[in-house]
């Protein structure tokens, strides 16, 4: 008898300043990827804009963030965005988020299965990230060691690189990592794309067009509510971002408690 | 009046487009920016002429359908439009011929704005003679990749004298990618060099590599290519089941038309 698939549901956490074609295309090929291992059906794509107090430079208030990503993904049938970990007060841990967004995911998968249902696997949440993301674990106090333990012992990751060794090498290079690989799922994109949002961003500042690298409809809302100039990059120039701070503070709640 | 005056130039993309995709679309974006940052130009249109069926290249669906994709892609483009008028031949036509078709016509639209004389063979004249003169107040440039640059140095694939026509009586606007060096490639050539002020390349920073042929293979393999092209030409190509692994074995074993009348000529 052939196993039932795992449901899975996919996180992507990050600025979204904006949100690009490339950001939805993560989410195209996570899907593709986690469907042809077998063992997953990819249910939902849940992207959550980081709030402003994470302190990046250039980051653009979070109410024009998500509306953006509400706008890009419109036409989307099985990705959404959510608010939750914008409006939080202060920045937020991913795992938190991500303990979040699951204990809502399995609240909703037992309310429509039935809990006596043994049969039917959990749904998993798992993080949608691209291939830089794996890098950022060795800067120093920008994550807890514990927290990406859970992150990726516990839930997991999809890795989207552009065809490139590098995140396969990032998790050779780190003990923890390695540990967890059959957890951290790589998936290729073939073909070159380095469109990312600080291109973007760029390419507005100088009067540039960017059509065709984020729907026109997102492009008119930035146009008209006149986002990403120089004054806009500068905000947060002499901050640190807000993790490397809290972080060094106080610890947060572990799994166990 | 003193000073520069500005040129009006419009672009012109010929290609497969099999099938066209965002990547295509961003050619024009790119090279609109780059042309009207020198001062010189302003931009007034873009056209898209994908090739006729008769180029007989491997994997190419029928003209048709690849005409109607790309009139959904430019359906929110303000200033690119498709035209039918090369994939409408019933010979493959060479590029210079499309130039000079397109060039031709832009004239007469030019001359019929402003001309009041309805005598043909008058207006004939002018046009032939305007069409030296004009090189002022209107351009027309071929814009492409990189990719059609170096295939000038193909054996076989261009006369000589349709590139002299092409990068010496218009203009080449050439997108090129980081791993390309165009201005080698000219240097090398001497037709080229000759010709180097009508050729203004365009470096893309950031290297946006969505090629049909990947969509294509996506596609045979049911993979997503949500957000490489316009929703609607994926509506399109679904709904019409366009590239399969039976479709991109077309002409598989045909030699590519260019190939096939140049080889024939210089035999003889």
């Amino acid at each position: 008898m052939a196993a039932r698939r795992v449901p899975l549901v996919l996180l992507a956490c990050g600025s979204f300043n904006p949100i690009t074609n490339q950001h939805m295309r993560l989410f195209e090929l996570a899907r593709d990827h986690m469907h042809s291992t077998g063992q997953y059906q990819v249910v939902g794509g849940i992207v959550s804009p980081v709030s402003d107090s994470y302190g990046k430079q250039g980051l653009v208030l979070a109410k024009h963030r998500v509306a953006m990503a509400e706008l890009a993904l419109q036409s989307s049938n099985w990705v959404t965005v959510d608010e939750w970990e914008s409006q939080q007060p202060d920045w937020t841990e991913t795992v938190v988020t991500m303990r979040y967004h699951y204990g809502r995911i399995l609240k909703e998968y037992e309310r429509s299965v039935g809990m006596h249902n043994n049969s039917n696997p959990s749904p998993q949440l798992k993080l949608l990230c691209g291939a830089d993301f794996l890098d950022t674990f060795k800067i120093p106090g920008l994550w807890r060691d514990d927290h990406v333990e859970e992150l990726v012992g516990h839930f997991g990751l999809v890795c989207v690189s552009r065809g490139e060794l590098q995140p396969e090498r990032a998790v050779h290079e780190s003990d923890l990592l390695s540990y967890h690989r059959h957890n951290i799922f790589h998936v290729r994109e073939w073909v070159k794309n380095e469109t990312s949002a600080t291109e973007v961003r760029r390419a507005l500042r100088r009067g540039l067009s960017v059509k065709y690298l984020l729907p026109d409809s997102v492009i008119e809302y930035i146009h008209r509510h006149n986002l990403y100039t120089e004054d806009s990059e500068m905000r947060n120039k002499s901050a640190v971002l807000r993790p490397l701070v809290k972080q060094a503070q106080e610890p947060v709640k572990s799994l166990d408690d | 009046m003193e000073g520069h005056s500005i040129t009006k130039v419009v672009l012109l993309a010929c290609g497969s487009f099999n099938p066209i995709t965002n990547m295509h679309m961003r050619m024009f974006e790119l090279a609109r920016d780059h042309l009207e940052d020198t001062g010189q130009y302003k931009v007034v249109r873009g056209i898209i002429s994908p090739v006729g069926d008769a180029y007989k290249k491997k994997g190419l669906i029928e003209a048709c359908h690849r005409l109607e994709m790309t009139r959904l892609a430019t359906e929110s483009s303000d200033w690119v439009m498709v035209d039918s008028w090369e994939s409408l031949q019933p010979e493959w036509v060479e590029t210079a011929k499309v130039v000079r078709h397109h060039y031709e016509e832009l004239l007469e639209a030019e001359q019929n704005f402003d001309d009041v004389d309805t005598i043909k063979y008058a207006k004939k004249r002018r046009i032939e003679e305007n069409y030296h003169k004009h090189r002022d107040g209107l351009q027309l440039m071929l814009l492409c990749g990189a990719d059609v640059l170096e295939s000038f140095g193909i054996p076989n694939m261009w006369k000589q004298e349709d590139i002299a026509e092409i990068v010496g009586r218009h203009g080449l606007v050439c997108i090129t990618r980081s791993n390309s060096d165009p201005y080698k490639f000219i240097h090398q050539s001497d037709l080229l060099w000759k010709y180097r002020k009508n050729i203004h390349i365009v470096r893309e920073w950031v290297t946006n590599d969505i090629s049909a042929t990947h969509v294509r293979r996506s596609l045979r393999r049911g993979q997503s290519v949500r957000y490489l092209l316009p929703d609607s030409v994926i509506h399109y190509i679904k709904e019409h089941d366009l590239y399969s692994s039976e479709s991109e074995q077309k002409n598989a074993d045909v030699v590519l038309a260019p190939l096939q009348r140049y080889t024939g000529a210089s035999s003889s």
